[in-house]
């Protein structure tokens, strides 16, 4: 999803943001709202451009994110100087000097760090990524799917230490981090290696933050108390149902490595829903039968406000619409599916998207 | 292979094969019905023609996991009447909202595979459970221990569901409780002793969908009341009902040739006992060896001094049957006795090794009355006591003073009909005889001509026996002549039809006399 001309992001777009990244976070991804207040005193009155990566072709183009427990980052809130030390030790294991800044995932938290980044760098920031929406691991970014190292890359923490990775497979990646992450602060600074964007168009989800953007303001025009037809309009979805959460049914499967649990929401007019979530949601079954799957955004919102919930601030009672939003354009290619369909979070049910449907 | 039948299936989960099952979710309705089986090996199986059927999942699935809503749903889509599922924990939150939502009953089962072939036995192979059931029945019958309880035990070990002899009218003898008490009329009208005749099972239909099957017991003797073999099933499952029916004929019968065995057993020792007493009684003192070492076996002890009690009993009970009931009311007041069926009763004797005091024997014969008490449950008795003698000679004497007391007892209702030689003299006891209520109305009508004439001629007859057939002393102790005694007494004899000079005859007009005309002295 490209979008026309450079757009611009100011302090005033912020809230409409926040709310479009948690909806790309499908309930996971962290929330994005504490740490937009750091970029809205970076911002002040001045605006920042989202470069589409042609308008920059040349340059090259370093993806940021945190790494690590969202709800950690909150609590232990970064000094400012762990996306730039992660930026410097990837630029001085290359030896290519970073020119822009893109994000590694745009939603929820992430969506935020990437800016911040941008602004404290004081590089350009390119508007693309390599997830298009919440995804839990490393090794389900777009690089891995488009066949990309995602070596060397480079950690920073908060401690102020940094831990550079090189020649491991996306998977040895994925688990070093965790690994590394329990043993320090819980997240993490992370650069990747830059690449020129010119490659972005191929390799990455492009347009993200405008999507978020657009999803927000969109989200801004509803009423309180709007009706399902009127929000599935509004936001370009479906909703599943309406009701009231039943049930939050915790459990989780590999020792305690994932945790899992599943939503039960009974719709207003009789059906049981049942929500399978990981760190964000993953499937809807309407009536025992599966109705809606990754990658699409699966999101629950609050029906009064409706605003949208994230999976552990989910609670028996609560009343929420299930929406589903398209899934990014980069991963309906069937080359690329695989690496985010149930499958690949355990779950034997082929993708039900809204692509798909007529 | 039989025909499907469709069973309740609340029916087949009141059945002993399927304790192990339980409900998860959506309890079923009283009238939902199984009308077959799918097997699906595990949670992602889809069964085909799933109609009324139970679908039996057999791999137990995590109970967290999604796929258990799929299977609910097109379980229930397919018109499944169920589902068991392995393991019997509970479901999820979700799952469970989700089977109440399309109303499908849940089963968990921790082994799903014996629950669902004994679901499919029952549905569709009837025939077989019952043939399996009654060989099972057979076998274990036969080879269960001698008594009608173990037979019991055995074959309610097959069952598993509450077995009992119950009498016409639904009292239990033996056994579980299995007529409700609110189910007893039902029970009394179905469960006569004209029904027994037929030796045909009987089905008694109870309140709350319980069934009671019924099979008579073969009488061992013709004075046996009716039993019937009696088992209770919470539900009519067709299956267990015909398999019961067939299965409690098998064991009626068994327990039947039990009883007879046993009552075989009883009567041999009755008789060796009745006629050790017999040796006893006749010879008592000249007894031979094998006389006395056959008391000692039978754990008699002739020596030491032996109270003697006489139980009589009306002519329907029997004494060999009722014994152990009588040696346990005694022993149940204390009392060690050696009981002996004889005639319509029992001759009981109670040996200790010093002559007892008199205070002793008052306890013994209160002990020997409350014991008569415990009795009166099961049979109407007399009960004499005689009084305390010693030696072989001992036990002959007493209990021939307790035979003599029980027959005065019998007429005594006012003292319970229990009576203690020792309290009376023997004379004394004799002359209570005369006022039994037997005798009495002899008596009565013996005299009955002398009433009502002229002259006090009772007054007079009675005197004049009194006073050994003198006509003097009778004229002198009445004050009237002894001509007036003369003519009296001819008229007597005209009115009564008897000959004064008849030994036997005076006697019985004495004894009459003194029954109806009791002199001031006597009474009290």
């Amino acid at each position: 999803m490209s979008v026309p001309g450079p757009q611009t992001l100011r302090a005033a777009d912020l809230e409409a943001l926040a709310v479009g990244l948690c909806l790309l976070g499908s309930g996971g991804a962290g929330d994005p709202h504490p740490f937009s207040s750091v970029l809205r005193s970076r911002l002040g009155d001045g605006e920042l451009v989202l470069h589409a990566p042609a308008g920059l072709a040349g340059a090259s183009v370093v993806p940021v994110g945190m790494v690590g427990a969202t709800s950690v980052f909150t609590e232990k809130l970064p000094h400012g100087g762990e996306f730039g030390a992660a930026v410097a030790a990837i630029g001085r294991w290359t030896g290519a000097l970073p020119e822009a800044v893109m994000a590694i995932e745009t939603a929820g938290l992430n969506g935020i760090t990437a800016l911040v980044a941008a602004l404290h760098l004081g590089l350009p920031y390119v508007d693309a990524d390599l997830a298009g929406r919440g995804l839990p691991r490393l090794d389900q970014l777009t690089w891995v799917s488009a066949q990309l190292p995602l070596t060397p890359c480079a950690l920073a923490f908060p401690g102020g230490h940094t831990l550079l990775i090189d020649r491991a497979s996306p998977t040895d990646v994925e688990r070093t981090i965790r690994a590394a992450l329990a043993g320090t602060g819980g997240w993490a600074a992370l650069a990747l290696t830059p690449v020129p964007a010119g490659l972005l168009d191929e390799t990455a989800c492009v347009g993200t933050l405008g999507r978020a953007l657009a999803l927000g303001r969109a989200h801004g025009s509803l009423r309180m108390m709007a009706d399902a037809a009127e929000v599935a309009e509004v936001l370009g979805g479906e909703i599943l149902g309406e009701g009231r959460v039943y049930d939050v049914l915790r459990h989780s499967s590999d020792g305690g490595l994932h945790a899992e649990s599943s939503v039960t929401v009974l719709d207003r007019q009789g059906p049981v829903l049942r929500i399978e979530t990981e760190n964000e949601f993953l499937m809807v079954l309407v009536d025992g039968q599966p109705r809606a799957t990754v990658p699409d955004l699966i999101c629950l919102l609050d029906r009064r406000t409706n605003r949208p919930l994230a999976v552990d601030a989910l609670r028996r009672g609560d009343e929420v619409f299930v929406l589903v939003l398209p899934a990014p354009a980069w991963w309906l290619a069937p080359e690329h599916l695989d690496r985010v369909s149930p499958s690949a979070f355990a779950i034997d049910c082929p993708p039900l998207l809204l692509a798909g449907r007529p | 292979m039989s025909a499907e039948s469709p069973v309740l299936l609340v029916a087949l989960l009141g059945h002993a094969d399927w304790q192990q099952v339980s409900v998860l979710a959506s309890p079923p309705a009283p009238t939902l019905t199984v009308s077959g089986v799918s097997l699906v090996p595990d949670i992602r199986g889809r069964g085909t023609d799933l109609g009324g059927h139970l679908l039996a999942v057999l791999q137990p699935p995590s109970r967290n996991d999604w796929h258990i809503d799929v299977l609910i749903q097109s379980a229930a889509s397919g018109g499944a009447s169920a589902v068991l599922i392995g393991d019997s924990s509970p479901l999820s939150q979700p799952s469970s909202a989700l089977a109440a939502r399309v109303g499908l009953t849940v089963l968990g089962a921790d082994d799903p595979l014996a629950a669902a072939l004994a679901a499919r036995r029952f549905v569709s192979e009837a025939e077989l459970h019952a043939a399996d059931t009654v060989l099972r029945v057979t076998s274990m019958a036969v080879r269960s221990g001698e008594g009608v309880e173990d037979v019991m035990k055995a074959v309610g070990s097959v069952l598993r569901r509450p077995l009992a002899l119950v009498a016409t009218g639904g009292d239990t003898l033996l056994g579980a409780d299995v007529v409700l008490e609110e189910d007893r009329e039902t029970v009394a009208r179905t469960l006569t002793a004209v029904a027994a005749r037929s030796r045909a099972t009987q089905r008694v239909e109870l309140s709350g969908s319980a069934l009671l099957i019924a099979h008579p017991v073969p009488p061992t003797t013709a004075r046996d009341a009716t039993m019937w073999l009696v088992t209770r099933l919470p539900h009519d499952l067709p299956a267990e009902s015909a398999a019961s029916t067939a299965a409690l004929s098998v064991a009626a019968a068994v327990i039947g040739q039990r009883a007879s065995l046993r009552r075989l057993a009883v009567e041999r020792d009755a008789r060796a006992r009745a006629s050790l007493l017999g040796e006893l009684l006749n010879a008592p003192d000249d007894l031979a060896p094998t006389t006395r070492r056959r008391a000692l076996d039978a754990g008699w002890r002739l020596d030491g001094w032996h109270l003697g009690v006489r139980i009589d009993t009306s002519p329907d009970v029997d004494p060999v049957a009722q014994r152990p009931e009588v040696v346990n009311a005694l022993r149940e007041e204390g009392l060690e006795a050696v009981v002996v069926e004889q005639g319509d009763g029992w001759s009981a004797w109670i040996t200790s090794e010093d002559e007892p005091r008199g205070a002793d024997v008052e306890a013994r014969a209160g002990q020997i009355r409350r014991a008569q008490r415990r009795l009166s449950i099961t049979a109407a008795t007399a009960v004499g006591v005689g009084r305390c003698h010693s030696g072989p000679r001992g036990v002959a004497r007493t209990l021939g003073e307790a035979g003599e007391a029980a027959r005065l007892a019998a007429g005594r209702v006012a003292s319970g009909r229990f009576l203690h030689v020792d309290r009376l003299g023997l004379g004394q006891t004799l002359l209570a005889w005369t006022r039994t209520d037997t005798f009495q109305p002899a008596a009565r009508s013996l005299l009955a001509p002398l009433e009502g004439q002229p002259g006090d001629l009772l007054h007079t007859l009675t005197t004049y026996l009194d006073e050994e057939s003198s006509v003097s002393e009778t004229a002198a102790i009445l004050g009237i002549h002894r001509n007036t005694v003369s003519q009296r007494l001819s008229r007597i004899r005209s009115l009564l039809a008897v000959d004064l000079a008849d030994p036997s005859e005076r006697l019985a007009l004495h004894l009459a006399c003194r029954t109806i005309w009791i002199p001031p002295s006597d009474v009290g």
